[in-house]
């Protein structure tokens, strides 16, 4: 009989791991509020609380997508790529069809408005539907199809700008300005991407919970050939899968042009793929599939923003810079911190051998250098010299607890 | 009456394996308790018990997978704890597991040195000389295996064989090994016996954990059976019967089966006309050449056959699960079909349980009642939702009706033993009410108990007028629950028995012939 860690009692509300992101959610804001040299929270709540509800709601619209892809069992690299593509078509869909007030900044009207958003969610439709054929039909794997993508459709984007504005205004160019009024509330009201936010995760919810489609998803990532044999049409829940996540890709592409007021397929959403496996993976889902709640992603999301949001205040200055160290920080340490019961249970080492030897200096030299560069090198060799006589005491006491296995 | 002889120490060599006080436990289950076991140096010690009986749990800890929560083990009177499984081989510990280890991509060489890989002067992998010494080795075994060949292309027996060539270049003093005749062929497991024997020739010690009676007593020269968990007893083989064994292992004495009465077959519900499925890749041609069989209502037809002799892909074939280039004729009471998908076999009423549970019937990440309510979940919709108490109420029918044992309804499938689990994907396709149910191999890896209480559920389903479908790898299994048997080899059919026609002898004939 194998070891299993989920209770079969219901969890109150939330599962264990998602109330602890909860309470790391606390913790951090509480830092934060300590140790921000402005006190920016104490002193202007509503304005941070602006800026976290808008981060937080624009990667979350898309992350949820990427969850149901991930529970699915598969991985879509190409929410960024998307992104942009739906900007673009959104953007040249109104530049077509109302070339001249979008180029004197006025006014399209929501008509306008309105079919250049359908528009956006078509594509994204079609994605997706492209990439459920390339893996079903071609049976690509889902990371070849969508790394296809990531890169392709971004240059695509690119192409469709130039070529539109080319087209249709005097000057080509690689970026489309969007001054819509509508586009304007969107940006200047918090609440709007904030409320699609929360609708569009209690829909995802309820397709996960409480329909036989969401059973499929689960059982299609916890095993496929069941799944099939079971008659579940496996390929019809895979064109559902990546079609939800493209299409919520495509919807966060619309607010991203709304936020920014330009469509700019060159760097709109660059990256930002790798941000909503992050939210997914901290909030608990499991790439191998079959594993993860809708709960858990909000929370990974809003634990990734906050935390980025409290490393710009303490810094203050280019803490844009280490955005991508945070995202990569936080998902090694929720997965590992994930771990570390069984580990202990296991008798498994952070730190075995030689390659734990040789950990020891690389963690030490990453610390002291982010330390160094953010509070000074002073600051840093010291973090540095700290952490190798942590982990050296660390493996010490690994060591000491498991005798040597009889060799 | 008292045949504990563990305590009882006459030889004066230390005991190749001594368990004291062994105790392992699981969140909510205890695996092991208590347990106690000495192995003497160069006997092979059978080790019977029902599945959950905790056999698997023993080797896992023999092998440095597991860690035990108390107790202690000592191999060659040395006292040992094992972190990982290298520990074990280093001690002289080779664990045949039952679920074999082999990397499938790799050639045979290359997974008997795996690890342990030898190298040229240069330090580069000298692939030569391990093919060499597995050669030798595979040789002593007198299998007919080349090193260089790619593992998965190789046939369960051989890979076996394999594992035991692995075994014997670690030069371990004691083997282990987990039902290994789980899966193979007749002629197979004679083979697996004779090179068990050059084995205990050489003094291996050879732990052999099987619940089939016939070649535990055919081998072991002591016995032990555990129980939920605990030692019932040891025995030699000599002061004892399988009929004592068995009740032993289920803690009751089961009466052999009575041949059931009759039953009362009804309209035909399926018939398959020269039925051929090619395969182009292989020198035969074809998996399935010029099948042709019929299924009544209330009827149980057995398929026999050896390995690859084409009783999974007739049952994948019917159900629309294979390939679907087939020709030949496959009427439904009376129409022709040709399903592509699984769902459309469904739809028509037909079910079928697979043979690998792990790998093609169970969902590891949904607890019971997802597992069994899978199929059926449109019953449990309650406005467009589904509604849990809908579906509690569905699967606890289900769990009622083929008698699983479960904590909970929420508990996480893989906590069930294989028997329970079985029942489980049984009861996920009997709440789908099917008119033909297709069994692949049920009873595979099952206990005792569970293997009679499926019979039973079988014979009464098919009083009830299901048609049922059956493969065995056992042919009394077949013998006691069907009416008819058709055998196969070699993807033709070579023979159909009535009830009263068929014997042993003459299905064996038939499957190799």
């Amino acid at each position: 009989m194998p070891p299993h860690q989920d209770s079969f009692r219901q969890p109150f509300l939330l599962r264990r791991s998602e109330w602890a992101l909860v309470l790391a959610i606390v913790v951090a804001v509480g830092l934060t509020a300590l140790l921000d040299a402005n006190h920016s929270y104490a002193t202007r709540p509503l304005e941070s609380l602006r800026d976290i509800a808008r981060n937080t709601a624009l990667l979350g619209i898309f992350a949820l997508g990427a969850t149901v892809v991930i529970i699915a069992g598969g991985i879509d690299l190409s929410a960024g790529s998307m992104i942009a593509l739906s900007g673009t078509v959104c953007a040249t869909t109104m530049l077509a069809l109302a070339p001249v007030e979008m180029m004197g900044f006025k006014p399209v009207g929501p008509a306008v408005v309105a079919v250049a958003c359908a528009a956006s969610l078509l594509a994204g439709f079609l994605v997706g539907t492209l990439h459920s054929w390339l893996i079903t039909a071609i049976r690509l794997p889902p990371f070849i199809a969508t790394l296809a993508t990531l890169v392709g459709l971004r240059s695509f984007a690119r192409a469709l700008c130039e070529s539109a504005t080319s087209a249709l205004t005097p000057t080509k160019s690689a970026l489309v300005n969007v001054a819509d009024p509508l586009f304007k509330t969107v940006r200047d009201n918090v609440w709007i991407p904030v409320a699609m936010f929360g609708v569009l995760a209690c829909i995802t919810w309820l397709i996960l919970t409480r329909t036989v489609l969401g059973r499929h998803i689960g059982a299609l990532g916890g095993n496929e050939q069941a799944a099939r044999l079971a008659g579940i049409r496996t390929d019809n829940v895979k064109w559902f899968a990546y079609c939800f996540g493209a299409m919520t890709a495509a919807l966060a592409g619309l607010f991203y042009v709304a936020n920014e007021s330009v469509s700019a397929p060159v760097n709109q959403g660059r990256g930002h793929e790798l941000n909503a496996i992050a939210a997914a993976v901290v909030g608990g889902c499991s790439l191998a599939g079959g594993v993860g709640t809708v709960p858990g992603t909000v929370l990974g999301a809003i634990f990734l923003r906050v935390v980025i949001d409290a490393v710009s205040k303490i810094i203050k200055t280019g803490a844009d810079v280490y955005e991508g160290l945070i995202v990569g920080i936080v998902v090694v340490m929720a997965v590992t911190l994930g771990q570390v019961g069984q580990m202990a249970k296991g008798g498994r080492k952070l730190l075995p051998g030689s390659l734990g030897l040789c950990a020891i200096p690389t963690l030490a030299i990453l610390s002291g250098a982010i330390v160094a560069m953010t509070a000074g090198p002073r600051a840093g060799a010291s973090v540095a010299g700290a952490s190798v006589v942590l982990l050296w005491l660390l493996r010490a006491w690994e060591n000491s607890r498991t005798p040597a296995s009889s060799m | 009456m008292n045949h504990d002889n563990h305590e009882v120490k006459k030889d004066a060599a230390p005991h190749a394996v001594c368990m004291r006080g062994i105790t392992k436990r699981f969140p909510g289950v205890v695996a092991l308790e208590d347990m106690s076991l000495d192995v003497r140096p160069g006997e092979l010690h059978a080790i019977c018990g029902e599945n959950g009986a905790g056999k698997s749990t023993l080797v896992k800890i023999l092998s440095g997978v597991y860690q035990p929560d108390g107790g202690t083990l000592e191999i060659g009177g040395e006292m040992v704890r094992f972190v990982c499984t290298r520990d074990a081989e280093h001690a002289g510990v080779a664990i045949i597991h039952q679920e074999l280890a082999l990397v499938e991509e790799l050639s045979v060489a290359a997974n008997v040195f795996l690890g342990r890989e030898k190298r040229t002067a240069l330090g580069l992998v000298d692939d030569r000389a391990m093919a060499a010494e597995c050669a030798q080795l595979l040789e002593s075994l007198e299998c007919r295996i080349a090193p260089d060949v790619r593992t998965g292309n190789l046939r369960v027996g051989d890979q076996q064989l394999v594992e035991i060539a692995k075994a014997l270049s670690l030069h371990a003093s004691i083997v282990v090994m987990d039902e290994p005749t789980s899966a193979l062929t007749e002629s197979e497991s004679a083979r697996l016996e004779r090179t068990i024997a050059k084995l205990l020739a050489r003094g291996t010690t050879i732990l052999y954990i099987s619940h089939k009676m016939g070649e535990v007593f055919r081998l072991a020269d002591r016995i032990t059976v555990l129980r939920d968990g605990r030692h019932v007893r040891t025995v030699n083989r000599a002061d004892t019967s399988p009929e004592e064994i068995t009740g032993w292992m289920v803690g009751r004495k089961i009466a052999d089966r009575p041949a059931s009465a009759p039953r009362v077959r009804g309209k035909q519900l399926l018939e398959v006309r020269n039925l051929c499925l090619p395969w182009p890749e292989h020198p035969r041609g074809y998996r399935l050449s010029d099948i042709s069989l019929s299924l009544c209502a209330g009827e149980i037809l057995g398929v026999a056959g050896l390995m690859g002799a084409g009783r999974t892909e007739l049952l994948e074939t019917l159900f629309g699960a294979g390939q679907s280039n087939w020709t030949g004729d496959i009427l439904l009471e009376g129409r022709r079909v040709r399903f592509l998908h699984p769902r459309e076999a469904c739809d028509r009423r037909i079910a079928m349980v697979s043979e690998d549970r792990k790998r093609l019937g169970l969902f590891p990440d949904l607890d019971v009642a997802g597992n069994v309510s899978v199929c059926s979940l449109h019953e449990a919709l309650y406005g467009g939702l589904l509604s849990r108490s809908g579906e509690d109420a569905l699967v606890a029918g289900s769990v009622r009706e083929t008698g699983v044992k479960t904590p909970s309804l929420h508990a996480p499938i893989m906590g069930l033993s294989g028997g329970n689990q079985q029942k489980c994907i049984i009861g996920r396709w009997l709440l789908t009410r099917p008119d033909i149910l297709l069994l692949d191999d049920p009873t595979r890896g099952i206990d005792v108990g569970a293997k009679a209480e499926l019979y039973t559920l079988i014979d009464q389903l098919c009083r009830n007028g299901m048609g049922v479908i059956l493969t065995s790898s056992e042919l009394p299994e077949l013998l006691s629950l069907a009416d008819r048997i058709i055998v196969l080899a070699e993807g033709r059919l070579t023979a159909e028995f009535s009830r009263s026609e068929a014997t042993e002898a003459r299905i064996m004939a038939a499957a190799t012939g």
